[in-house]
């Protein structure tokens, strides 16, 4: 082991270079396993060619402005254009880079929530989620809670969220499991007829647009 | 497109439990539904999840299934339905 | 009829079961959570191509049900790219278990 360490730096040199080594900012509690495993990949990686701190800095980026979910512009967009709302049903992929944002090699599916379905949607075997929309998935969309049951009692978690369907209403459960992501359109709350897109995108939130709960206009 | 089923087709989802990488759920298997539309063409997740390229490319569908057959004691409306992505090697007409 | 014990179904293929209550809380994103995401993707098909998410997915269902339920989403991500990166000969297990330990010495000089 420790001949092979020292085999591969003497071929690197580049034991001491600060770029490599990780700094993290001091934290009050020790690391834990998969913190310190975090720290460990991305030393090695970097040492043997597999990443640049340059690469490294533009994914965190991108990672940190997923954490600001572009969805709620989309779907006020929707609200506003009936003809950018068609488009994205016909085609997610292709509607959402007219607003500049790349949904990557997945099949953005989109479905509208109407007078007479609710839409909702899950992974079950993983927690595939559209993270180019909506960012990271939520904790409960992760859950094994939430993943193992909205698939097989919809309404009883939706009511769990708050949300009602009646029994007139079709509740549409979407498991989303390769290489599909979905969005839901949620319905546009009565009266919002003349609230501008800004106003409209600050009551869509992230529940509505997995389809868990529904926007209101107060 | 190569697939071998339209919209408004009666599918049957193959009762199998290989081991191995599978993105066809458990619930699923056997179960009878109606493709909703044909979503592509795209490269077998089965064979790339073990490092193959996963060609050639496999149609997948979004089928829909009713609820109360999928689940026997489905308390929700006889109209509830749960679409499901199933790749075309894992469907047989029904 | 899917039987929640059947013993054909994998421990990831949860559609159906009951795990109980929804906790409805939302986390903020940990540093190494991001920075361990954000090594995912650089390396991913997005990336460098090193690997698909079709493979990590893979390596979440051979980590061992005890494994796979005892870790929380980015500790399992983090575990699936570790087994895949050690499967791709990138590095192995020792050394990387050698560096973790090596940088857990370094943090604990740092807060002194």
């Amino acid at each position: 082991m420790a001949e092979e360490r020292g085999t591969h730096e003497h071929d690197h040199d580049h034991d001491h270079d600060h770029d490599l080594t990780f700094q993290p900012n001091i934290e009050d509690s020790d690391p834990s396993r998969y913190e310190l495993m975090t720290y460990a990949m991305r030393e090695l990686l970097m040492e043997r060619g597999h990443l640049t701190p340059e690469e490294l800095r533009a994914a965190q980026e991108k990672v940190e402005s997923l954490e600001k979910s572009d969805g709620a512009k989309v779907i006020a967009k929707a609200w506003t254009d009936p003809e950018f709302k068609q488009r994205l049903l016909d085609d997610g992929n292709s509607a959402l880079a007219e607003l500049d944002i790349d949904a990557g090699a997945a099949k953005m599916t989109v479905v509208e929530n109407t007078d007479d379905v609710q839409n909702v949607v899950v992974c079950t075997l993983c927690s595939c989620y559209p993270r180019a929309v909506l960012g990271m998935p939520p904790d409960w969309y992760r859950s094994k809670s939430y993943r193992s049951r909205v698939i097989i009692e919809p309404r009883k978690v939706l009511s769990e969220f708050g949300t009602e369907v009646p029994d007139d209403m079709t509740v549409r459960v979407h498991d989303s499991l390769a290489d599909l992501r979905y969005l839901v359109i949620p319905r546009r709350p009565e009266g919002t007829d003349d609230w501008t897109e800004e106003q409209l995108a600050s009551i869509v939130t992230r529940d509505t647009m997995v389809g868990v709960s529904n926007p209101t206009a107060s | 497109m190569s697939g071998s089923f339209a919209p408004g087709d009666a599918v049957q989802v193959i009762a199998t439990h290989p081991p191995g990488h599978r993105r066809t759920p458990f619930y699923i298997r056997g179960k009878v539904g109606e493709i909703e539309r044909v979503c592509g063409d795209f490269a077998n997740p089965e064979e790339l999840a073990y490092g193959f390229d996963g060609l050639p490319k496999k149609t997948l569908y979004r089928v829909r299934f009713k609820q109360s057959h999928v689940w026997p004691n489905y308390s929700g409306p006889e109209t509830d339905t749960v679409d499901v992505d199933i790749y075309e090697h894992w469907l047989l007409p029904a | 009829m899917a039987d929640t014990d059947d013993p054909r179904r994998g421990y990831h293929d949860i559609g159906g079961k009951d795990y109980g209550a929804i906790d409805p809380n939302a986390t903020e994103m940990k540093p190494w959570e991001r920075m361990s995401t954000a090594i995912s993707n650089a390396l991913g098909a997005a990336g460098r191509h090193i690997y698909v998410t079709d493979e990590t997915r893979r390596a979440r269902e051979q980590m061992g049900e005890p494994l796979y339920s005892d870790l929380d989403y980015y500790e399992r991500s983090t575990e699936s790219m570790k087994i895949i990166l050690v499967e791709k000969g990138l590095f192995t297990e020792e050394e990387l278990e050698d560096r973790m330990k090596e940088i857990e010495q370094r943090m604990a000089e740092a807060r002194e």
